[in-house]
């Protein structure tokens, strides 16, 4: 008799993967940068044996899926955990294989059976991560364990074969440089937008006609697309710079950081700026009024009791403008920013995959790490104030 | 030095005005030291702009006030709140601290040393029956109302002001947690004797604090006096309905206690059961009265012994009031 599985979730992402891994070419081959790739299945590598031997602690893994308890989560994240920390050693495998010593230009490349099933293991990571009810800790000793077992081999030099890696050898110092700038321009941003919805949500606490105004400007230019609004910024800026040559000698023109720092304050302004206001706005006014009543200054009620109630709602905000300002932040090099995303533009250009890879790989990383260590600061920040239940 | 010829708390010809809107409209008040004067009245009629306006919260617009003697004016207005304790019906306990850090908050705004708070504090908590094990680490969401209200007034009194102001702080509160809560003030207010203003709408809680009510209509003051007065002679109709009507009688004889109205024990044998103590009320005695079916009762001391019999002709006889 059969049950039906206790966690349906992480059977059939378990099964998908099953699938993919079977029917997917998981690895490719490329006899150098241009070229379009072979793609090989697992089966084509590891042969009918092999296959089946590599499969077996995976459909272990489902088996225990199917009849899940506390304790056997515990081993499904382990055997996941083996899958994720073994694959760059296995697509190594594969280059020494079929590489020959002479071809100095021919790489091998992820297959797309492999970014499904490395998309999979992360949901299905998150998924038990869920079921076990893990501690913030445990969840940060878990993903960093993720990161740094796929860091290693590609810092290495075991995967000097791989696709990607030869496209980040071959722009080592543009890489760094661009990672450097992306993360510069996303704190300014963050950093300034900030301070300026601080400065409007406490204007627009004491000008009740401000609100409406000030929020109807803020959505509208929400709704620009990225690309018009560095379009319209263009124009305008060139004209500054050439008006004014201190501020061409500051680097300001129609293309390049000013105008891209500009917009993305535009973007991060609106849900800033909303959650401080509403973070602020929020408050009892029994719990200031009875400051205020007990001899506490306007200065002491704000940093004493404002500021600490309302700063988990505003710490969301800066993880919300930080994430989406990562992403967008890519969109900016095609104004000649710099940052990420030159590589992302140039891979497009050149038909080179990888190299598009190269810039969009560390934004997400980028863009997952900070959403993870604001949420955990917001939690921190929750804790101090809410301290709701024991 | 108290001068006890000025009043603590003195509003003289007090007017506010929010617009064109008259919201207290001049008002003249003097509250010696060591009353427990209770502002009553219907919502909207400017008890609480009057209370609020005594530690400046809401600056008046019209007429004087002093404390002790002085123009609040003259004084820097957070200095003055810092003077005057300030409970409210919704406590306004910081949630992100202590209970034993909202409790200090005043004597660290007065930069206590720090052992001299905390001593302070756990006094404070025994007094208001709040263990300092148990209490002084939860938080507000972790207190009851009625715990949370006994922080409040313990904060109130942190710095051990003359002057106590208290906006409804029993309003929110179930009828027992209340019942029990102003028995406390009372018994704190005996020892303390603190210059209280306390702020109501409820005539019954009015009539068991205060040593004096103030009764207030559209931001006027229609009566004020000793409860028992009100109750003999209420000033108008409106007076009369906030004192209930016809329920008049028995927020009477709940002033009235049983030992007034008793007479000698005359080796009458009367069931045990069917007595009241000679500190009860009146209206306490006329209830069992009622629910027993009996037109007499014996009357005990607190330590159980007959000491008289009360009849129900002597119960509503109305000759002392």
């Amino acid at each position: 008799m059969i049950r039906s599985p206790s966690n349906s979730v992480l059977v059939t992402l378990m099964l998908a993967a099953l699938l993919t891994l079977l029917a997917v070419d998981v690895a490719t081959l490329q006899p150098n940068r241009i070229v379009a790739g072979e793609g090989y299945s697992l089966r084509a590598i590891m042969g009918l044996d092999g296959l089946l031997l590599s499969l077996l602690p995976f459909m272990f893994a489902t088996w225990l899926a199917w009849f899940a308890n506390a304790r056997r989560y515990v081993v499904i994240v382990v055997i996941l955990l083996v899958y994720w920390v073994s694959w760059p050693w296995g697509m190594s495998l594969f280059a020494q294989a079929m590489i020959e010593p002479g071809q100095q230009a021919a790489r091998v490349g992820i297959g797309p059976g492999l970014w499904v099933l490395l998309f999979l293991l992360l949901l299905m990571v998150l998924e038990v991560q869920t079921r076990l009810g893990m501690p913030h800790l445990g969840r940060w000793l878990l993903w960093s364990a993720i990161l740094v077992s796929v860091a290693v081999p590609f810092w290495s030099g075991v995967l000097n074969d791989l696709a990607l890696v030869r496209e980040y050898q071959g722009n080592a110092d543009d890489f760094a440089a661009a990672l450097q700038y992306h993360t510069l321009l996303v704190g300014a941003v963050v950093v300034i937008s900030l301070t300026l919805a601080v400065a409007m949500a406490l204007a627009m606490r004491s000008h009740d006609g401000l609100k409406r105004s000030v929020f109807a400007i803020l959505s509208v230019i929400q709704t620009i697309p990225s690309l018009a609004l560095f379009g319209l910024l263009l124009a305008p800026l060139a004209w500054l710079s050439s008006q004014f040559p201190l501020l061409a000698d500051l680097g300001v023109q129609g293309i390049g950081w000013a105008p891209a720092a500009l917009a993305l304050i535009g973007y991060s302004l609106l849900p800033m700026t909303r959650n401080t206001y509403v973070a602020l706005d929020s408050i009892d006014p029994n719990v200031t009024e009875a400051a205020r009543g007990m001899g506490m200054s306007r200065w002491q009620v704000f940093f004493h009791v404002r500021l600490p109630l309302a700063l988990p709602v505003i710490v969301e905000g800066i993880r919300i403008t930080s994430v989406q300002a990562i992403g967008l932040a890519a969109v900016a090099a095609l104004i000649g920013a710099g940052g990420l995303g030159t590589f992302v533009f140039q891979g497009l250009g050149q038909a080179a995959m990888d190299l598009v890879l190269l810039g969009a790989v560390p934004i997400i990383v980028m863009a997952v790490l900070v959403d993870m260590a604001l949420s955990g600061l917001a939690a921190v920040c929750r804790r101090g104030v809410a301290n709701a239940e024991p | 030095m108290q001068n006890h010829d000025t009043p603590t708390i003195a509003l003289d010809g007090v007017t506010k005005r929010f617009g064109d809107e008259c919201a207290v409209d001049d008002i003249t008040l003097a509250v010696n030291h060591g009353e427990l004067c209770v502002l009553v009245g219907t919502s909207g009629c400017g008890k609480s702009t009057t209370l609020r306006m005594i530690n400046r919260l809401i600056e008046h617009s019209d007429g004087q006030i002093r404390i002790e003697g002085q123009q609040i004016r003259s004084f820097d207005p957070d200095q003055l709140r810092r003077r005057i304790g300030y409970a409210i019906q919704s406590t306004g306990l910081f949630p992100h601290w202590s209970v034993s850090r909202n409790i200090g908050l005043v004597p660290r705004l007065l930069k206590w040393p720090p052992d001299r708070i905390a001593a302070r504090v756990s006094e404070l908590m025994a007094m208001l029956d709040l263990d300092p094990e148990t209490f002084s680490d939860k938080y507000p969401a972790q207190l009851s109302g009625g715990q949370a209200q006994r922080v409040g007034v313990a904060r109130a009194l942190a710095a051990d002001p003359d002057v106590l102001l208290m906006d409804e702080p029993f309003g929110a509160l179930d009828p027992i947690t209340r019942e029990s809560l102003q028995d406390e003030l009372l018994h704190l207010q005996g020892q303390l004797k603190k210059t209280i203003v306390f702020v109501t709408h409820d005539m019954d809680e009015a009539l068991k604090l205060a040593d004096r009510i103030v009764v207030m209509r559209a931001g006027h003051i229609v009566q004020q006096g000793k409860p028992a007065d009100l109750l003999a002679r209420p000033a108008d109709s409106f007076v009369e309905s906030l004192l209930g009507g016809r329920d008049l009688g028995l927020k009477h004889a709940s002033l009235v206690p049983v030992a007034m109205r008793m007479s000698a024990l005359n080796g009458e044998c009367l069931p045990d059961d069917e007595s009241v103590l000679d500190t009860d009320s009146l209206r306490d005695a006329l209830s069992v009265m009622l629910w027993r079916d009996t037109f007499r009762l014996l009357v005990r001391d607190v330590n159980g012994n007959p000491i008289g019999i009360l009849h129900w002709r002597d119960a509503i006889r109305g000759d002392d009031a």
